[in-house]
């Protein structure tokens, strides 16, 4: 299976907190699906997920970090191509 | 003997309560919006206001700014309880932190001749300035329609009483721990020449019978005061040897931001409402040209006696440019009523 399918995921603390980020990845990765595991919601989608910084604020109503997403997240599949202030990006790269 | 470990998910029967699900269907929704969509109740008021026969208990009628649903509007900032204290708690012990690092090194006693007059005569004052607006806060959280109106009008009082409380901390600090300088501000805002115009502007506001029209008035004041005390000011402090005072102002500043928040996102909703828009903005103008003129002559004589304290500052010519820059947060939105 080529990068552009291999399925990534991203698996996400479910609380309150984190509720505004995984409606931002939900927005911006259009292709995600969801899964809902007790305490826990995985994201999965093919070829990439993308978290921007600015959706997140919108939803939350306040500044987010991107750093922040190191107390959401509990584990992945793919590689986290970018992670700057502005954008992560999880994909497959090799 | 084995064993298989199995999870087994079970799904809640409804993701949320009933007055989200009724609005956005049965999601999970965050604690703001739970805590807010129709928690104000709408019907079976049994009795009228004695004092206004012609009212409900809560009634949207209190005030010409109407909205078609007050939901459509919901607080940017996303305050319910738990947020605004976290934030304002944050908030206070920052300034808390800086009040001490002041004191510490005794940096208001060292402050420039110029800049204690300014803290003791303009800005210590100014905590009866919150105060008059705290009540007219307080008057729109009972008399707005809708609790994400409501709420951040409580707030906004409570955060009046915070400014007043940094104020007068400053004054106690100033004063080497004493009163003095409290009653002196009092003294000042009661007698003081340069304060009377704010005075009585802000207790012509207060009495007003409409709180949106009181809310917004104050607002004209405070995007007037706000960037000339303490966000204007403070350039000058730091190019004048008076850190101290810079130190203290950017609190407000911070404020002043995080209040512009709400405030423009609900004059927007107003302007922009499908069924009361031509209405909300005729109100929008009416309250611009009843106020603005009147805001910024008041503000006029504060920025004179600033002036007179700290002639380099150039607060009047400050002012003008202030009021010319941002002629008012809202006068793009509302077009042609602004006349």
């Amino acid at each position: 299976m080529n990068a552009a399918l291999r399925p990534v995921s991203i698996d996400l603390q479910e609380s309150e907190e984190n509720r505004a980020l995984i409606e931002a990845i939900e927005a911006d990765n259009p292709e995600v699906t969801t899964r809902h595991l007790p305490g826990l919601i995985k994201l999965q989608a093919p070829g990439q997920i993308v978290i921007n910084r600015e959706s997140v604020e919108e939803r939350l109503g306040h500044e987010w970090e991107t750093g922040e997403f190191q107390l959401a997240i509990v584990s992945y599949t793919g590689n986290v191509s970018e992670w700057d202030d502005d954008q992560i990006i999880v994909k497959w790269e090799h | 003997m084995q064993y298989e470990l199995r999870h087994q998910v079970i799904p809640a029967k409804r993701q949320t309560y009933q007055n989200v699900i009724d609005r956005l269907g049965d999601q999970p929704v965050s604690r703001y919006l739970e805590g807010t969509l129709d928690v104000q109740p709408r019907e079976h008021f049994h009795y009228r206001p004695t004092w206004m026969p012609n009212r409900e208990l809560y009634d949207e009628r209190f005030s010409a700014l109407r909205l078609t649903d007050s939901y459509r509007f919901t607080d940017p900032r996303q305050y319910y309880y738990t947020t605004y204290v976290a934030a304002r708690a944050g908030l206070h012990d920052d300034f808390g932190k800086t009040l001490s690092y002041l004191e510490e090194r005794d940096l208001l006693a060292r402050l420039p001749a110029g800049w204690q007059a300014l803290l003791s005569s303009i800005v210590v004052p100014l905590r009866h300035y919150e105060s008059g607006a705290q009540l007219v806060s307080v008057a729109g959280a009972r008399f707005a329609y809708g609790t994400s109106l409501e709420q951040c009008c409580s707030f906004a009082a409570f955060d009046r009483i915070g400014n007043a409380q940094m104020l007068s901390r400053v004054g106690i600090a100033l004063g080497g721990g004493t009163r003095d300088e409290l009653e002196t501000a009092k003294r000042a805002w009661v007698d003081g020449a340069h304060l009377q115009p704010l005075r009585r502007l802000v207790e012509e506001i207060m009495v007003l019978d409409d709180w949106a029209e009181s809310l917004l008035a104050i607002d004209l004041v405070d995007s007037l005061v706000y960037p000339l005390v303490y966000r204007g000011l403070d350039e000058h402090a730091l190019l004048g040897g008076a850190v101290a005072y810079s130190l203290v102002a950017q609190h407000f500043s911070a404020w002043f931001a995080d209040q512009r928040k709400w405030i423009d996102a609900l004059v927007a909703t107003w302007a922009t409402d499908p069924e009361h828009a031509t209405a909300n903005r005729a109100a929008l103008g009416h309250v611009l040209a009843t106020w603005a003129g009147r805001a910024y002559s008041a503000v006029a004589a504060l920025a004179a006696a600033v002036d007179n304290h700290l002639p380099m500052a150039e607060t009047s010519a400050a002012l003008a440019a202030t009021a010319e820059s941002r002629r008012s947060p809202w006068a793009s939105l509302i077009g042609g009523a602004a006349s």
